[in-house]
Order: structure tokens, then sequence, then C-alpha cells
């Protein structure tokens, strides 16, 4: 029992720049989806469009089968630059998006300590954001995307604000929250070794106006996959021929087109 | 001190100029004093017609023909002009006795030399102002104004003396209300803000006349010879320049006679009034057409002390007033306030 | 690099050390040098008008305005001058920076009000507010109230221009957050938007308030009888310089105090700032 997303021939426009053409996609439950592309391609459009943040200019995103009943938020985003309250400490953080849904005191505490333990933060409740690393933010906000028990969750570039080392261990700390609890994701990086570490499927988009140009499926299981696997080497490099000449002419062009 | 500081533009009129608009004839019969010739001085005045004796003796020439250069500085209040006094900005002024003067004089600044403006029995002077709606409660005279508000300038200013002089006499309590500006009372006393005020008769009566406020009472009924203004100067104009300052005195002094000749004793008739009025008017509201303007110069007559006559026993009573009421230092003595050498005083 | 120190040695010189060059421009911590400054500027007046080249109408003695602040104080006279200027300044600046801060805030919010009232807050800022005074006497009446109007209306336009403007500097990406996470709108502003703004707000405080205190001696040109400001204004009419300096060292003190109460809140409100 899950919840899916279809896209169904998403068009957008800034102004009269056109953004996306033709986007059609499944993201099916369970899975983890990972948009790569260009920069300026369109994919963190195309995920606040999934979230419901901005209205497409034609075609339409819909839920396929209800959200599980305890979802406070079913379509919950982790954003690049974590997004934390800097004047509440790491529960407040949490609990403020519980708040809304009347959920206080003990119930909050379960929730709250439950998702910190699930990201390893337990011993940091009470502390503010300027006392946290990069990564401790950001599994803050992983713990605060949780607490809600989102249907899919929106993850906006969310390792790239991180440095490499720090990138690795979160990536692990990803892969073992999904194969405890496997949950459904839109995952949007320009990291090719991101992609082919925690996508099941990849989806490479075009230079804008951004349109599917692949899509890539990984068949071993998340769990197994290590750094240097042949089979992740070749979907690596295989992604690589395919994002280099967009990458190159994206490059090319200047920023309003 | 919060009041506008602002001075009007200087005019200046030079001996020559001064000599062809009087007439050659006129300058050679006058005597030049034997002293100094055309030795520059300054002359403060606002542009009231209480300040007319400098006008004139600048226009028709006596201070010329007492050997003085005057070029008259304009003042928006009375205050700037003391202490413009006091840094030898200006050397003769005239104002009345406030708080501040005394206060300069015993920082050894200033000299109160003559006297200019007194009541007198008889003659029209300061009015004891109600407003409206205080009038309409009942404050018809001036012994109904215990527990009412009485408007003033500033603390230790001539308004404060008279109203607190007033209220003495008819043994009731008042309590003041600073207000900054004359501008300020008469608006403040218009809308029944304030109770009470005094001033003179020529901004008294058309106020009146409107019938926003009403007048209870004379001053000159409970300070009988108020020395209301007078001629001051630097400490050091009074003690070391002392010709130029008696040549000063008898330039201001012809101003003065004229005035009180021509506008209260009618002397020249009605073309004499008409023609001082012209005169006066090149200084005194100036921004209105001369037949708006005169009614007003008329209406403000007022007696101004022939010679610099100096009501010294007045001046003591302000004295001991200032001090009973903690304005200015106790030991304040009269003769750190005026040099009375110069005119001639009298105890009224 | 070694090219060079292998020329030295060729030319016969030693190594030479690298000369330092980053110094300066990082100011320190170094409070006793105010007070030092202080010190030597009153000790200076004090010399001066004691030995005569300052004369007595230029500057008064310090120790004769502590004598009469001293006399303030031992007389009474100073609780009864400060109590309603307090009294003012207080009731005044919460009226205006509370009104201040709620107008900002809607202007932050809302695109209408900020299109209707951004140009109204432009005009009306650059008035002198002791200009309107004889009008609020009217409107409020000669006592207390157009005192606390012309404080509050002082202190109203700079807290509306810093709250707004702290309301614009809020970090969107927090706002975006917020309703990505579906918080009703109450909760955005009450949780998000009045806590991000809240550093630019108490900055704009400390300017507003100190705007009030100045406010304080144009307030009680009208009509007050006791009050720091009437009591300055009485000394300067006065020419008594040593009431005047005290009255305006009191003043000075007010501001240092409201400068420290407003340091305390933000230690205690923005602690979270990095």
């Amino acid at each position: 029992m899950g919840m899916d997303i279809r896209l169904d021939g998403i068009c957008h426009f800034y102004g009269d720049t056109e953004v996306l053409r033709d986007i059609s996609l499944e993201i099916p439950t369970g899975q983890i989806v990972c948009l790569v592309g260009p920069s300026g391609c369109g994919k963190s459009t195309l995920l606040r469009l999934i979230g419901g943040l901005e209205r497409p200019g034609s075609g339409r995103v819909l839920q396929l089968g209800a959200p599980p009943s305890n979802s406070l938020n079913p379509l919950t985003f982790v954003f690049q630059d974590f997004a934390l309250l800097p004047w509440r400490t790491v529960k407040g953080n949490i609990s403020l998006v519980l708040e809304d849904h009347g959920i206080r005191g003990k119930r909050s505490k379960a929730i709250i300590d439950d998702v910190l333990t699930r990201t390893k933060l337990a011993d940091f409740a009470d502390a503010l954001p300027k006392q946290l690393s990069g990564g401790m933010k950001q599994r803050v906000a992983i713990a605060r995307a949780l607490a809600v028990n989102p249907a899919v969750m929106l993850m906006d570039e969310p390792l790239s604000a991180l440095d490499a080392q720090t990138r690795e261990l979160l990536m692990d700390d990803l892969v073992a929250l999904w194969t405890r609890q496997p949950f459904t994701a839109v995952y949007v990086t320009h990291n090719l070794a991101e992609a082919v570490r925690l996508g099941h499927t990849i989806v490479v988009l075009s230079r804008r106006p951004g349109r599917i140009r692949e899509i890539v499926s990984i068949d071993t299981p998340i769990g197994e996959r290590r750094a240097g696997d042949p089979v992740c080497q070749r979907k690596h490099d295989l992604l690589w021929e395919l994002l280099r000449e967009e990458a190159r002419a994206a490059d090319e062009e200047l920023i309003d087109g | 001190m919060i009041e506008i500081k602002r001075e009007d533009k200087q005019m200046k009129f030079n001996r020559r100029q001064t000599l062809g608009l009087m007439g050659a004839a006129a300058a050679t019969t006058l005597a030049a004093p034997a002293i100094a010739q055309n030795k520059k001085i300054v002359v403060g005045a606002l542009r009231f017609t209480s300040h007319s004796g400098s006008f004139i003796a600048l226009e028709r020439g006596y201070f010329n023909d007492a050997g003085l250069d005057v070029e008259l500085k304009f003042f928006q209040a009375a205050q700037p002009m003391a202490v413009a006094i006091a840094s030898g900005d200006v050397d003769y002024a005239v104002t009345a006795v406030s708080g501040g003067l005394i206060s300069l004089a015993d920082k050894g600044a200033i000299k109160v030399i003559g006297g200019a403006l007194s009541e007198e029995k008889g003659i029209d002077g300061q009015k004891i102002l109600a407003s409206d709606a205080a009038f309409k409660a009942g404050l018809t005279s001036p012994s109904q104004l215990g527990g009412k508000t009485f408007g003033m300038s500033t603390a230790g200013s001539s308004f404060h003396y008279m109203g607190s002089k007033v209220a003495q006499a008819e043994g009731v309590e008042m309590s003041f209300k600073p207000l900054q500006k004359v501008g300020a009372i008469i608006g403040a006393l218009k809308s029944g803000q304030i109770d009470a005020w005094s001033i003179v008769p020529h901004i008294a009566k058309p106020l009146a006349g409107s019938g926003a406020v009403h007048i209870i009472g004379d001053i000159s009924d409970y300070l009988p010879g108020y020395q209301v203004t007078t001629v001051f100067t630097s400490a050091k104009n009074a003690a070391d320049e002392r010709d130029q300052t008696k040549d000063f005195l008898t330039g201001f002094g012809k101003g003065v006679s004229d005035y009180n000749s021509t506008m209260i004793d009618k002397a020249g008739g009605e073309d004499g009034v008409n023609e001082m009025v012209d005169l006066i008017h090149k200084y005194v509201y100036t921004d209105r057409p001369r037949e708006k303007a005169a009614p007003s110069i008329i209406n403000g007559t007022m007696r101004i002390n022939e010679g610099s006559k100096l009501n010294i026993a007045s001046l003591r009573d302000q004295l001991e007033w200032f001090q009973s009421e903690d304005l200015v230092g106790k030991d304040i003595t009269l003769d750190t306030l005026v040099d009375g050498s110069y005119v001639e005083t009298y105890e009224g | 690099m070694a090219d060079t120190g292998a020329e030295n040695k060729r030319n016969g010189e030693g190594p030479i050390e690298v000369r330092f060059r980053g110094g300066g421009f990082a100011p320190k911590s170094l409070r006793w040098v105010g007070v030092v400054v202080f010190v030597v500027l009153i000790a200076l007046v004090q010399w001066g008008t004691e030995s005569g080249w300052i004369s007595a109408l230029t500057l008064p003695k310090p120790s004769d305005v502590l004598a009469t602040f001293v006399q303030l104080w031992e007389s009474g006279l100073l609780f009864k001058h400060l109590q309603p200027s307090l009294t003012r300044l207080v009731i005044g600046a919460a009226l205006g920076a509370s009104a201040g801060i709620g107008i900002g805030v809607l202007i932050g919010l809302f695109s209408y009000v900020r299109a209707g009232l951004v140009p109204l807050v432009a005009a009306i800022f650059p008035i002198p507010k002791i200009a309107l005074l004889p009008l609020f006497v009217i409107w409020f009446g000669i006592d207390e109230g157009s005192k606390y109007a012309l404080i509050a209306f002082g202190t109203f336009t700079p807290t509306v221009v810093a709250t707004y403007g702290a309301v614009d500097n809020v970090d969107r990406s927090l706002i975006r957050m917020g309703q990505s996470f579906g918080l009703s709108w109450f909760s955005i502003v009450r949780k998000i938007v009045l806590p991000g703004a809240m550093p630019g707000i108490l900055s704009g405080l400390r300017i507003s308030l100190a705007i009030a205190i100045i406010l304080l001696v144009a307030a009680e040109m009208l009509g007050a009888e006791y009050g720091i400001g009437a009591y300055i204004l009485e000394a300067g009419s006065l020419y008594d310089l040593e009431r005047l300096f005290a009255g305006v060292v009191i003043l000075s003190l007010l501001g240092v105090l409201v400068s420290a109460l407003i340091g305390l809140l933000e230690k205690r409100l923005l602690g979270w700032r990095v």
C-alpha cells in the first residue's frame, strides 16, 4: 500500500523562458528516483512542481493512491541549505513541523526521540543549529522530514553543501535508513556518484528547456552497491557520456539564454 | 535652547546713504559730538513697534549725528539677542528683564544701562487675558485665577514674573505652562489649552476683538511702574566704552523722543503719524501692505521712557522675585545687573 | 622561493625573515581608552575654568555641574523630573514602537499594504516631528497626550522602516520550508517571519529609542512643568550652564541605559546568531 506520483506532460516557463518541456514520469512507491542534468536544466524546478511549491505551466502532477493514513505531510522536502530555524534547537526544529498538526507533549517527544535516534542525533536534541556541523544539520533536516512520515521525500541536492567526506558518510546513513525502512524519494543531484549510489532509477534531463533524455535503471540492490563496483561504474560512465555534451553546451550558454 | 536662532537679513545703512536721505542741511545743523566719528556699532532689534526708537534714530540720522555708524541686526526672539550681546556680536539692544538676562549679568557678560518700556497708570499697558472657555466658566477677573493655568514662554520670562505677581497680589496659586513661543501661547489660549496670559496691548486687543479671548485686567494695576524693557549692552561696553555708550543713548533717546511726541502726543498731527508709520513700516510688518500694517503699528503705540529713564525700584523687585523663585543665584546684587551711571534712575 | 634563498646566499646575505604586513583593520576591545578620553576631557575643562582661560560663559566647571547634580538628588527634585520624563518615554516609545512593528510587519507581508503605506511612511519620515507639536497640542491636549503622541510619532517611522526591511530580509528559504511542511500562514508569520526579523527590529529599536530620548526635550517644550527636558529648557532660558549640563548628562546616561537594555535583550533573544 503506497502512493505513486505521476507527472503528466509537464511544461513550465519563467516569463518567456521555457524551462521544462513535456515531462512525463512515474515515481513508484518505495523507490528512489534520481534527477540528474546539467546546471540550469530545471531539475530543482521540477522538484518544486512535484511538491506543490510551484504551479506547472501546463500538465499535471498526480498522486496515485492514498498516502499512508499516519502521514502528516505526504510530500516532504529536504533542502540543500538545510533550512533549519537558527533560533530553535534541534528538538524545536522538529517539533515545529508537528505543532501545526496539534502534536505536542508526550506524542511529540516520542516522535522526536524516534527520528533523532534513527538519524543518530539523540545526544544533540538541545543544541542550536550554529553549534552543529554541516552534516549534522542535514541529518536534523532529514530527521525533521521523517517526523512527518512522508509518502514521498523530495530531496533537493541534499548533500551539495557538504564536503566530500561528510557526503560519503551521509550517503551511508541514507542507505541505512532506506534499507531499514524503504521510502519513496525524488532525489535531485548534479553528482553522478550520488545518483549511482542511491538511485533505483536515474532520469537524465537535457539542458534547458529540460526534457527527459534517458531513463537509466540500476538493478543492484542499494544496500549492496560499493565504490568501484563494476556495474555501478559502467552506469556512471554511461551517464557521464550522456551528460558530457549537454553540460558543455549548457556551460556555453548565457544565463538568460 | 530650542528657540529659533535664525537672524534676519542684516540691514546696513552707511553714513553716506543716510545723509543723502536726510539732506546735508540737517546733518550740519545738528552738532556732531567731538569724540569718535563714524564708529561702527551693531544694534540688535526685534521687528516690534516697541523697538521704533532704534529705527527712527537710524533713519533720521540721529546715530550718525552721534558719530556712530549703526548696523541693525534683527532677531526672532529676545533671548538669542541677549546671547549675541554677551558674545560681542551685538553692542546694544532693548529687551525685557528675564532670568536669562540676570544670569548673563551675573556671569559678567551684560549690563542694563537704561529703561525703555514701562507700565504707567493711565497709559494703555499690558493686559491680562482669559481664554473664552475659562471666561465662560467664570474667570472674569484676576481674582478668580486660583487653580488656573497661566501661559509663559519659559520659566524666568517676563510672563512668568507678571503672572506670579498678579497671583501673589490676589493671594491665589496658579500653575505656569512653558510654551516657548508667543505664537504657541496664543494658539493654546485660543483653543482653551491654557486659561490665562498677559501681553502687550497691540497683541491683546485684536485677540480680544476676535472673541476668542477676553481681557480681564491690567498689569499696571498690579505692577505700577513696571519696567518692562530695558536698554542693555555688554559689560565691556558699559565699563570701557563710556563715550560710545553715551553716544548710543543720545541717538536712541532722540529716536524715542520723536516717537513719543509724534505717536502719543500727536505733535505733528495726522501727517506726522502717517510719516512715522511709513518709517516704522520699513521694519515692522514688512510682509503686509502699508494700509494693513498701519492700524497694527498705531495700535501698538506705547510710551517709551524719555531719556531712557530707569525705574530702579521695579528692577529691584524683579531681581528679588527671580531670586525668591530660585531661578537665579541668591547672591546677585542690583549693581551686578545695572550700571546706573548713564541715565536718570528713579524709584517708581 | 627556494631560488631567492639560494640567490641571497650567493650574494653573501643570510635568509631574510618575511616582513609581517597583516596588522590593523581588526578592532580590538579596549574599553579603558574611552574612559581615559572622558577623564582627560573633564579634567581639562575643570582646569581651564578654574584658571580662567575658559570663561564662565563658555563652559561650566565640571565640579559645579556635579554639585548641581548632587543637589538635584538630595532635594528629591531629580526624581520629580525623572518620573514624568520616564513615563513619557516609556509610554510614548511603547506606543510608537509597537505600532511601528505592527505596521512594518504588515508592510512586509502584504503587497497592497506595502504599495499603500511605504510612500506614506517615506513622506512622513523626514518631517521634523517638533514642527507638529502645536498640532498635537490641539489634537491630544497640552497635557500628557501631546507628549506621548510626539514621542510615539517620532519612534514610529524609523521602527516601521527597520521592521519591514527586517521582514524583507528574512531568509526566503525558511519560509519555503514552512510552506513545504504545510504550516499555516499564521504559524509561518509567528514562528518564522517574526523571529527571523527580530535582529533587524532590535537594531531599529536602538535608533528609535535614541530618537525618543531626543524628542523628550522637544515634547517637554510645551506645557511641561517637570521633566528632564523641561529642566534643560528652563536652564537654557536662564543661561544656567550648570543645570543645563546636569540635565544633558542625565539624558546621556538615559541613552546609555537604554542602549544597555537593548544589548541585554539582544543577548537574550538573539543568542542563536552565529
